[in-house]
């Protein structure tokens, strides 16, 4: 759960905007709603040259994507690496260094590659390269990608631009989860001949539109630009990215204004205001993947009680709580599946405030005078709150909840341990529905994602077809079910699903933002 | 002098041993856990365990903390479990950028507490000492991030005269290096001055009281003679004490200032560490803190022979 690391929950275009593209998309529409999401301010003809200086909350963790657990190493991935499939604005997969793919049967995937694309070390991307990648994603000791790329049994090289992947089960997911860390493509001879330095030491490495130069730890991690990079339509521009932890969010404002920094990954929504107001700034809402909400335990009291559950939903006012915790700086969740998703269904409205309701359940639940019970959250500052306007709606409903603060460390191991009542969950989400589902509500043994335990054998059948149907109208029908289901059984309670606000200085031309928050710098320049 | 420093370096043994076996129950009882942290999207057991297995996680903790002993005997402190690199590496690039700090800190703190201090005592009781006493009260009062972002503002965003965060080493650019650390020197600097001024101008009250300060006056020593040269000594040894504990704490690494303006240090290092519960690399931050207080306190120890002679080590 990267995003529970303090400061570290993804959000950022106007609300307005955010709702008016989750509109077109439900309707149906996503081709016709290309206006909803802002390029930053892009004028006047591209310009070579110059060094966009980033600000980041925290230092990256490690160069190689796989073996990299933590959302702020993305950032830099997106400009270094590149992965078979691209995101587009809408979420949409794009070739990337996959030029086509196909599906001849549901368990298998022949992907054509793109030819002339080296690494930066000068060797060649090929079906040989891509195979490497996979087995090493698949058997390496320390991968973390071995969940992502789990419905893959084997990889067969059909001539060399060319693979197969063979699959033990269909998977709908797999070829979003290769717009990702499990998508990239590493040099193998960086990764033979480097072997653990890798991690320090990315030259070389990647196919991007920037290479690798150097990472001082703690100061700064410097990409140039990649003059050979096979794609010649706009850029590369900027000569260089040179990316900086800046740990305090104020002085990371304060650095941008000050221009010492170009860009800042994400605005606390406390700031947002500020710097709309900001002439010397632009600010870039860009939608996320997110889902933030409140797992509950089904399998110890007080929530093995569905009605109790129920009474808890009822009892809180999302709305108010997006309203007044998160400054309007997202949208009030209707469950897991983020507006942005092309499977989001705006008809199912978020579960809605109603205390007649909440009385009636904690009746059907055998408390008619209210219950108590404990809610696990992080120790940041809007977790705080946003736990403390919950606590005054439930009194209302004469609901008692006692708050416990931990360290996100602390947070992870009560959830994966099932030690806890009520627990904050922020996922950053995943670009396919898949990823902000299945994981969290299926039936499975041992320690899990499913911090909730629910098993639901209905949901179970749900989430076993959503990845063996590929249409999308069908499977957006199966998520529009599960979240049904979702809102009755209540494994979760959803509040908010975070905008992720940047903030530019106006020299930052030509920035689109795509609603994973990964900032792609290609065709970025410096006015 | 031989004999005291081995007689003192002998006595830290206990403190080390104290203060390592105590941090180390403390962080193991502590809910949490390094690869929960570090792999906390991985939901595939078997990989967590392996990990766990070949860090050694899941042995018994006295084991894990003799077996670390063992290896810090022989200087090696592991590797942090986050990172993957050796800790003495971890430590020492960040040791750097602390001493640095601590040092212009110092630096900035003697310059405005030694002058406010003597003309507090000399001039007591008047407007002079007045104003002297409100700025140590602001300068003690101000919690250091308060006084940090009003420097921020003031110089970086309104003046724009000085860099608000990052860090470049002055020993490589001088020029650089020094703006870079000049906000957070001062951010420190004035409380620790504030401190200064305060002990220095009641510890030199009492020592204008003393009869040798009579005498140097009755044998018509011009007063600045008198504070310079006679009470000034004597007065030091409270402010060596307060000295010596204030770096003490310094070497640790100034947290709030370190996160404040971005400068890779201890402290921030360790803060970082505990929340990614990385074992290894708090032992070995936590061991080093340990020692640079007894360093300093050996060295305020020596320094009291030094300034008056009456103190003598046996």
């Amino acid at each position: 759960m990267e995003s529970t690391q303090p400061n570290g929950t993804p959000r950022a275009v106007s609300r307005r905007a955010f709702l008016r593209a989750s509109a077109a998309v439900s309707a149906g529409l996503a081709a016709a709603g290309g206006r909803a999401l802002p390029r930053a301010h892009a004028q006047g003809a591209p310009r070579r040259g110059g060094t966009l200086r980033v600000g980041f909350y925290i230092e990256a963790a490690t160069m190689d994507p796989h073996l990299s657990g933590s959302k702020i190493d993305r950032q830099v991935y997106h400009n270094l690496y590149e992965p078979l499939f691209v995101l587009d604005v809408k979420l949409g997969l794009k070739p990337g260094l996959a030029e086509s793919w196909q599906q001849p049967d549901p368990r298998g995937i022949v992907l054509r590659l793109r030819r002339g694309v080296k690494f930066h070390d000068g060797t060649e991307f090929n079906a040989e390269a891509a195979r490497f990648n996979f087995e090493r994603m698949r058997t390496d000791p320390r991968s973390v990608r071995k969940g992502e790329v789990a419905s893959i049994d084997t990889v067969e090289v059909v001539d060399p631009y060319t693979i197969k992947l063979h699959l033990k089960r269909p998977d709908a997911a797999l070829l979003a989860a290769l717009t990702d860390r499990a998508g990239m493509m590493v040099s193998p001879r960086v990764v033979q001949e480097r072997g653990p330095d890798l991690e320090r030491n990315a030259r070389g490495a990647g196919t991007g539109p920037f290479q690798f130069v150097e990472w001082v730890k703690d100061d700064h991690i410097l990409l140039r630009r990649n003059d050979g990079y096979w794609n010649k339509q706009g850029g590369p521009y900027l000569d260089q990215i040179r990316y900086r932890p800046i740990p305090d969010d104020t002085v990371k404002l304060a650095s941008l204004q000050s221009g010492e920094i170009d860009v800042m990954d994400y605005v606390q929504p406390r700031d947002v205001a500020a710097v709309k107001a900001d002439r010397n700034l632009v600010e870039v809402d860009v939608p996320s993947l997110a889902s933030f909400g409140y797992m509950l335990n089904h399998t110890r009291p007080p929530f093995n009680n569905r009605a109790l559950r129920q009474a808890v939903a009822s009892a809180l006012d999302v709305e108010q709580i997006v309203k007044a915790v998160w400054l309007g700086v997202g949208v009030p969740s209707n469950g897991p599946i983020p507006p942005s998703s092309w499977a989001y269904d705006a008809s199912i409205r978020p579960i809605r405030r109603d205390l007649a309701r909440a009385k009636a359940k904690l009746a059907e639940g055998g408390q008619p005078n209210g219950f108590s019970f404990t809610v696990t959250t992080n120790n940041i500052p809007i977790n705080v709150q946003e736990a403390e306007v919950m606590q005054a709606q439930l009194a209302e409903a004469g609901i008692t909840m006692r708050i416990k603060l931990v360290d996100s460390a602390a947070l992870l191991s009560d959830g994966n341990g099932r030690n806890f009542e009520m627990i904050t969950y922020q996922w950053s989400g995943r670009p396919d529905p898949d990823g902000n589902t299945y994981q969290f509500f299926r039936t499975t043994p041992g320690v899990s994602l499913n911090w909730s335990g629910i098993s639901n054998a209905r949901l179970d059948a749900l989430l076993d077809r959503s990845r063996e149907v590929a249409d999308r109208t069908e499977r957006r029908k199966i998520f529009g079910e599960i979240t049904r289901i979702l809102h009755d059984e209540l494994p979760m309670i959803f509040i908010v699903h975070p905008i992720e606000p940047k903030a530019f200085s106006p020299r930052v031309q030509g920035y689109e933002p795509v609603p994973d928050g990964m900032m792609r710098f290609k065709d970025v320049w410096l006015k | 002098m031989g004999r005291l420093l081995v007689r003192r370096l002998v006595a830290t043994l206990p403190v080390l041993v104290l203060v390592t076996t105590g941090v180390f129950a403390l962080l193991h009882l502590t809910p949490g856990d390094p690869i929960d942290a570090m792999m906390a999207e991985s939901v595939d057991a078997s990989v967590k365990e392996a990990l766990r297995r070949e860090l050694g996680l899941d042995r018994p903790i006295p084991v894990q903390y003799l077996a670390w002993v063992r290896r810090a005997l022989r200087g090696d402190l592991g590797r942090s479990i986050r990172n993957r690199e050796p800790v003495v590496e971890d430590v020492g690039r960040r040791l750097r950028p602390t001493l640095q700090l601590a040092g212009l800190a110092l630096a900035v703190a003697l310059a405005l507490a030694v002058p406010i201090g003597l003309v507090s005592a000399a001039r007591r009781n008047t407007v002079v000492d007045g104003a002297g006493t409100a700025f140590a009260l602001v300068g003690i009062c101000m919690p250091n991030f308060l006084i940090a972002l009003l420097l921020i503002f003031v110089f970086g965003v309104r003046l724009r005269w000085l860099p608000i965060s990052g860090y470049t080493d002055p020993f490589e650019e001088p020029l650089a290096g020094l703006r870079s650390l000049a906000l957070p020197a001062l951010t420190l600097g004035l409380a620790f001055a504030a401190v200064i001024a305060r002990t220095l101008r009641s510890s030199l009250i009492e020592a204008l009281a003393e009869d040798y300060v009579r005498t140097a006056r009755a044998k018509g020593l011009s007063e600045g003679h008198v504070l310079a040269g006679h009470a000034l000594r004597n007065g030091l040894i409270p402010v060596v004490t307060v000295l010596g504990l204030q770096l003490g704490a310094l070497i640790g690494g100034a947290v709030i200032t370190e996160y404040v303006f971005a400068l890779p240090g201890v402290g921030r290092l360790v803060v970082d560490a505990v929340f990614a519960r990385d074992y290894p690399l708090v032992q070995g931050v936590v061991l080093l803190i340990a020692l640079g207080y007894v360093a300093t306190n050996l060295v305020v120890d020596l320094l009291y022979g030094w300034l008056d002679p009456r103190i003598r080590y046996r």
